[in-house]
């Protein structure tokens, strides 16, 4: 087995390049003498979630590039693609605690790839705080892992409440995406809040991604007569429902998920789209100084309005920066119980708190399509 | 001493491609093109996921489980695949793999349904546990606690993908591999021969089947989550990437295609978001320059002759 041999050989001579690296002590990352601090990000730059990785990567450049022209400290971001997949998030994560050192992660892109990382974070003990994760149970992963993404658990449930206030919802249909993470979980916490506020259910229907006929579904939905659809789908399978709803007939109130929160929507579905009903944690119309000061900054380097992505980033940095200069340090056990104790932030998105899981605390906002364009609904 | 876990990590997930590329390789040595491959992989994360967190098996019975429902599943599958050639054989395998992730999808009181299994015990994790209840610490040997459980995930794969790749070796020159590479020149000869084809294509689809969802269940142990997305035909068109670019005509092949392309994206990573244009460009010279793959029999005996 000369073969073996040699193969076992080149195992080794890899294995003894690992051992090669200079001792670190990674539980110190060095001290900021010099007041640069390394801040690790994963984000899905390729891949089908790109479209997000890049909102999110613009908007951690443009407050990295203010916090760093304030002078004090200057965050240095090490950027990392993940293109979406849980291995590669999880080589990135090695090579950020391990390789660069850094003081904090922020990210990852998905819930899924939040899943796999996040563990890791937390026997390594390095903070990581998610700015677009959305799913149920991401801070209960360990006593690293924060976000300021709001869950769909927040944002859906007040969207719901809101509409049946306004439109006295009786009975509702929902319909959903089962095959797609977010969808699926959007779907459980709106089927969870109408059982709460005692709207009846008339019928549930289901579709997967890519499908582009949804007569069968909607037909059903349009036969039990409900006071509003409710709908967990991407924005660009939503539009489509949105579209061929319409030209059924149905004209009841539609309440979108989180993926519906897209200014692409309207682009879309256009005329279907009005009277559209979503939550979000963030509203680029604000009359705001802060928010009117971000969404020109974001507009003059990008081309484009910043979307609810881009915002929780910008904001996650800022919060990050506090974090570091409240604890005075780039430890990561420091920067963790910092970051733990910020309360009233007062973010682009609003103000903003830890709750005592890490988890978002926040009042999110529900909007209305009005005249082709997203506005404030009350 | 001082090892990298970062490293650790990409040679782990280059290990476990190399059991994915060659369970490939087996079904293709028999001239069966298979894109199943996922499917099969998705069973055997499946299967450990289920008994060692609902039915608290040990993580090594679960990894055994898993390869082995894999198999049983191949074998079925290798019945009705007697009766197809070539793309339609690829395209068949192609559905019963999107059939495998519906059904993980679907069966969600098992699985999780679309949002995933958390929660799996990590090996690595799992090894410096037991450790701990013996008293020990793998300070002792100068590893830091995450050093240890990204060394001994490693180490783990190493000594399977090892054992797979010499038993695929022992069998290529056995009696068994004969009929493999005979039913791939000729089937009819083969047959002639006296070969029983149908015995020899099933053992083939089984035992990819089961090398696949090995593969699968170590992948589940390493990562700790899966989910239905981590099985889909991009999966299988990836491992299939893996054993043609290595070369289908040795098990090297599958071994060093999987490993040059697990580590390519890694080292491309300084130009981020190009990285997969450069990835696939090579990709592309590679079949160019080298369309019988990176590694054949000629570079072999060149390889090994003194």
């Amino acid at each position: 087995m000369e073969l073996m041999k040699r193969f076992v050989l080149i195992v080794l001579l890899i294995l003894s390049t690992c051992k090669g690296s200079p001792p670190v002590d990674e539980n110190k990352p060095r001290q900021p003498a010099a007041q640069t601090i390394k801040i690790g990000v994963i984000a899905a730059l390729t891949g089908s979630a790109s479209a997000y990785g890049r909102s999110i990567v613009n908007g951690f450049e443009l407050a990295a590039k203010e916090i760093n022209s304030k002078g004090g400290i200057t965050l240095e971001l090490i950027i990392e693609d993940s293109a979406g997949r849980q291995e590669q998030a999880l080589s990135a994560a090695q090579k950020l605690i391990n390789s660069n050192m850094v003081a904090a992660i922020l990210g990852p892109t998905l819930s899924t790839e939040m899943r796999v990382v996040g563990p890791l974070a937390v026997t390594n003990g390095v903070p990581i705080l998610a700015t677009s994760n959305t799913a149920a149970g991401i801070t209960q992963i360990g006593r690293f892992v924060f976000r300021n993404s709001m869950p769909e658990t927040i944002g859906t449930p007040l969207s719901i409440q809101m509409a049946r206030d306004k439109y006295n919802i009786k009975k509702a249909a929902i319909i959903y995406g089962d095959d797609d993470v977010f969808t699926k979980s959007g779907f459980d916490t709106m089927k969870a809040t109408a059982e709460r506020l005692g709207i009846t259910i008339t019928t549930i229907e289901k579709f997967q991604k890519g499908q582009a006929d949804y007569s069968a579904q909607l037909t059903k939905i349009k036969a039990d007569a409900p006071d509003a659809i409710l709908c967990s789908a991407l924005f660009n399978e939503g539009a489509v429902i949105l579209q061929q709803a319409r030209k059924l007939g149905i004209d009841v109130p539609v309440i979108g998920g989180n993926g519906f929160n897209s200014p692409k929507i309207i682009e879309l579905a256009g005329q279907a789209a009005e009277g559209l009903i979503v939550a979000t944690p963030w509203f680029s119309g604000k009359p705001d100084k802060r928010v009117q000061d971000f969404v020109a900054a974001y507009k003059a380097a990008y081309g484009t309005e910043p979307d609810q992505f881009a915002a929780q980033a910008y904001d996650g940095l800022y919060l990050m920066d506090e974090a570091i200069r409240r604890s005075g340090t780039s430890e990561r056990e420091k920067v963790r119980d910092a970051l733990a104790s910020i309360k009233d932030f007062d973010g682009v998105m609003g103000r903003f708190s830890f709750d005592a899981d890490r988890d978002v605390v926040m009042a999110p906002l529900v909007i209305i399509v009005k005249d082709g364009r997203f506005q404030l609904f009350n | 001493m001082h090892l990298n876990p970062y490293h650790l990590q990409i040679a782990s997930f280059a290990l476990i491609n190399i059991m994915l590329a060659l369970g490939v390789y087996v079904t293709l040595s028999t001239g069966q093109l298979t894109l199943g491959s996922a499917g099969f992989m998705g069973i055997g994360a499946y299967t450990t996921a289920v008994l060692t967190v609902n039915c608290h098996v040990p993580v090594p019975v679960g990894i055994v489980a898993g390869g082995l429902l894999a198999g049983v599943a191949g074998v079925a599958t290798g019945f009705p695949a007697l009766r197809l050639r070539g793309v339609y054989l690829a395209v068949a395998t192609l559905g019963l793999g999107e059939m495998l992730r519906v059904v993980f999808i679907r069966w969600e009181v098992l699985t999780g349904g679309a949002v995933g299994f958390t929660g799996i015990p990590q090996m690595g994790r799992e090894t410096l546990d037991m450790l701990n209840t013996y008293g020990l610490n793998p300070q002792g040997i100068g590893l830091k606690d995450n050093e240890f459980t990204a060394f001994s995930v490693f180490l783990i794969l190493l000594l399977i993908a090892i054992l797979t790749v010499w038993a695929i070796l022992r069998q290529s020159s056995s009696r068994v591999g004969r009929a493999f590479s005979a039913i791939e020149c000729d089937e009819s000869a083969a047959g002639a021969m006296g070969i029983d084809i149908h015995y020899y294509k099933v053992l083939a689809f089984g035992e990819g089947a089961f090398i696949s969802g090995l593969a699968g269940a170590l992948y589940a142990h390493t990562a700790s989550y899966i989910s239905p997305a981590d099985f889909t035909y991009h999966r299988a068109v990836e491992v299939l990437a893996f054993a043609v670019l290595g070369g289908i005509e040795t098990a090297w092949g599958a071994v060093i295609g999987a490993a040059v392309l697990t580590v390519l994206p890694e080292t491309l990573r300084f130009i981020s978001s190009y990285r997969y244009v450069v990835y696939g460009i090579i990709l592309v010279a590679a079949m160019v320059y080298r369309p019988q793959g990176l590694i054949d029999r000629a570079l072999l005996r060149r390889f090994t002759a003194k």
